[in-house]
């Protein structure tokens, strides 16, 4: 029962994954096939490379905006929505529905939102007599541009996370507290929060992981790595010489640079809320 | 928490309220710019409302771009990934909860491992294995010489037809039914698979949903891998196809809206009838 499984997870998840670290230490030539042993020639030309650079701060940066805003707003709602509230239901389907929609055709929607001159983000702004800037095409704004739209998508699942965490609080907690005179910001902060700590770490770790891949959002809002090249990502440049380029030996070097960093990021992750028991 | 005075109550109603309005305003933008007529469209200021209702966007926007082959080749991998996804994850499911054997643990390590692999740590030799697929596309037995599985529905279905997710769900869910009915089935002379395939497989439909849902809606979504291994229009699924025409046609965004709603609207309506389900995987794999 196990075999077709097993053979489709190897053929296609075990040896794509070891053949990424083998074919970063090599010269392979797709066209002609061939394939030469390269130790680190591949690494010391990435990172002799300003774009990657460019690219990998700018994951970064992408990365430190989005993750925490949109965790922080997550949490705020889901405990919002933990109450006995009419029409519940319905504000936690609104918040988690741009999860379930695809990010290429989302992303249409916001570039067209954004559109310089017609768009509905000016159009509003205009109301208040501010004159907008030009967004996804504005060197200085195409990175807030995907960050705005990313927040906007990714703060559902992080609710949902949340909310299902929040049921397993003992309510008993919170009359206690209440007892002792605890307002309701105290007990968010004192009882809340700390006792979100697994699912914290949980959020983290698959924000973390998500926002260092993210790729169609950045593909579909600034194409071409942006204006100037302000929004290249770092799944960007592996797409570009994967497959713009055909240098595959180059791609995986930059897919294991990504690795580590996804690496490096989850075990952070754990020490930083301390636990170690949720997988 | 609950029963606080009239005021915050109100208070909370009217905060939620406009962020419900924010999340959903792209939605309402969209649908509302498909049905807008391109003068319209480009006029300033915008209109909130169509002064004309066009529907023959629609007709229209299908003719202009092939949204329809698309649609359908978005729907005949989303469809194959589903079926295949559960048949093949609910065994190997199966099997790691209750089937005892050697190196099952083991086995289990791997599967959680494989779901960490992020996309572009295996995207570039998934393609090198796609593009050289024996005997396919032109290829030699050695896979060379030809395209292999790149452009074709085989590149498009395969790679991305199981999931590790999905098995891991199986486990879980697997895992929460009562052995008593596994002896009872086995009194009653069942083998294994059958033991599988009609006694503990019909109990877990919820699961099933769940799992069949999520897959569905991934394969849906899915950009990155359609967009590396196709490169002819007919085989283009809806994402890539709406990416591309982006690229074209950029100012003419009432048909793009339109495309934008053949994307997501199926998404979103089996959302709105399944929630619990989905809600109900999202929890599982992510809090056990």
């Amino acid at each position: 029962m196990l075999a077709p499984a097993v053979l489709h997870l190897a053929w296609w998840i075990g040896i794509p994954t070891v053949a990424t670290f083998v074919l970063a230490f090599t010269h392979y030539d797709i066209l002609a096939g061939t394939m030469s042993w390269a130790g680190l020639d591949n690494f010391v030309a990435i990172f002799g490379d300003p774009v990657w650079w460019q690219s990998i701060w700018n994951t970064v940066v992408y990365t430190f905006f989005t993750v925490p805003f949109a965790m922080a707003l997550a949490v705020v709602i889901a405990v919002l929505l933990n109450t006995k509230l009419r029409a519940r239901a319905w504000y936690r389907t609104a918040v988690f529905m741009p999860h379930i929609t695809a990010t290429v055709a989302i992303a249409l929607v916001w570039m067209w939102m954004f559109e310089p001159n017609i768009g509905l983000f000016n159009w509003v702004l205009s109301w208040f007599g501010v004159r907008g800037p030009a967004w996804t095409s504005d060197p200085a704004w195409a990175m807030t541009s995907v960050i705005m739209m990313s927040v906007w998508k990714g703060i559902g699942l992080k609710m949902v996370i949340y909310l299902a965490a929040l049921q397993g609080i003992p309510h008993d907690l919170y009359e206690a507290a209440e007892i002792d005179g605890a307002g309701p910001v105290r007990r968010f902060f004192s009882i809340t929060l700390p006792l979100l700590g697994p699912a914290t770490f949980f959020v983290l770790v698959i924000s973390l992981i998500d926002s260092f891949q993210v790729f169609e959002q950045f593909y579909v809002l600034t194409p071409e790595g942006g204006p100037a090249g302000s929004t290249t990502v770092m799944t960007y440049e592996i797409y570009k010489s994967a497959f713009q380029r055909f240098d595959m030996s180059t791609a995986s070097a930059q897919s294991v640079v990504l690795f580590a960093f996804l690496l490096v990021l989850t075990i952070v992750g754990r020490r930083f809320t301390g636990r170690d028991d949720v997988a | 928490m609950g029963g606080a005075p009239r005021p915050g109550r109100i208070a909370l109603h009217a905060a939620l309220i406009a962020l419900s309005l924010l999340m959903v305003a792209p939605f309402v933008w969209m649908l509302l710019t498909s049905l807008k007529s391109h003068a319209e469209v480009m006029a300033y200021p915008p209109t909130f409302l169509p002064s004309v209702w066009q529907w023959v966007n629609y007709p229209d926007a299908l003719e202009f771009a092939p949204f329809g082959t698309y649609f359908r080749n978005s729907l005949v991998i989303a469809v194959s990934h589903t079926v295949i996804n559960v048949a093949l994850a609910a065994m190997a499911g199966y099997a790691l909860a209750r089937l005892p054997f050697r190196g099952r643990s083991m086995l289990l390590m791997l599967v959680l491992a494989a779901m960490m692999i992020p996309t572009f740590t295996k995207i570039v030799p998934q393609y090198l294995l796609a593009k050289t697929m024996p005997f396919f596309g032109g290829n030699d037995f050695l896979g060379r010489g030809g395209s292999g599985w790149l452009d074709s529905w085989w590149g498009l279905i395969v790679p991305g037809a199981l999931t590790p997710l999905a098995i891991f769900l199986f486990r879980q869910f697997y895992l929460t039914l009562p052995r008593e009915l596994e002896e009872a089935a086995r009194l009653d002379g069942l083998g294994e698979f059958g033991i599988f395939a009609r006694v503990m497989t019909p109990l877990m439909k919820p699961a099933i949903a769940t799992v069949a849902l999520i897959t569905f809606e991934n394969s849906w979504n899915n950009f990155v891998w359609p967009l590396i291994v196709t490169r002819s229009d007919e085989l283009r699924v809806i994402q890539v196809g709406l990416a591309a025409f982006q690229q074209v046609d950029e100012t003419l965004w009432e048909y793009m809206m339109a495309g934008t709603v053949l994307a997501t609207l199926p998404m979103i309506v089996l959302f709105l009838f399944t929630q619990r389900y989905f809600v109900q995987g999202f929890a599982t794999a992510g809090i056990k």
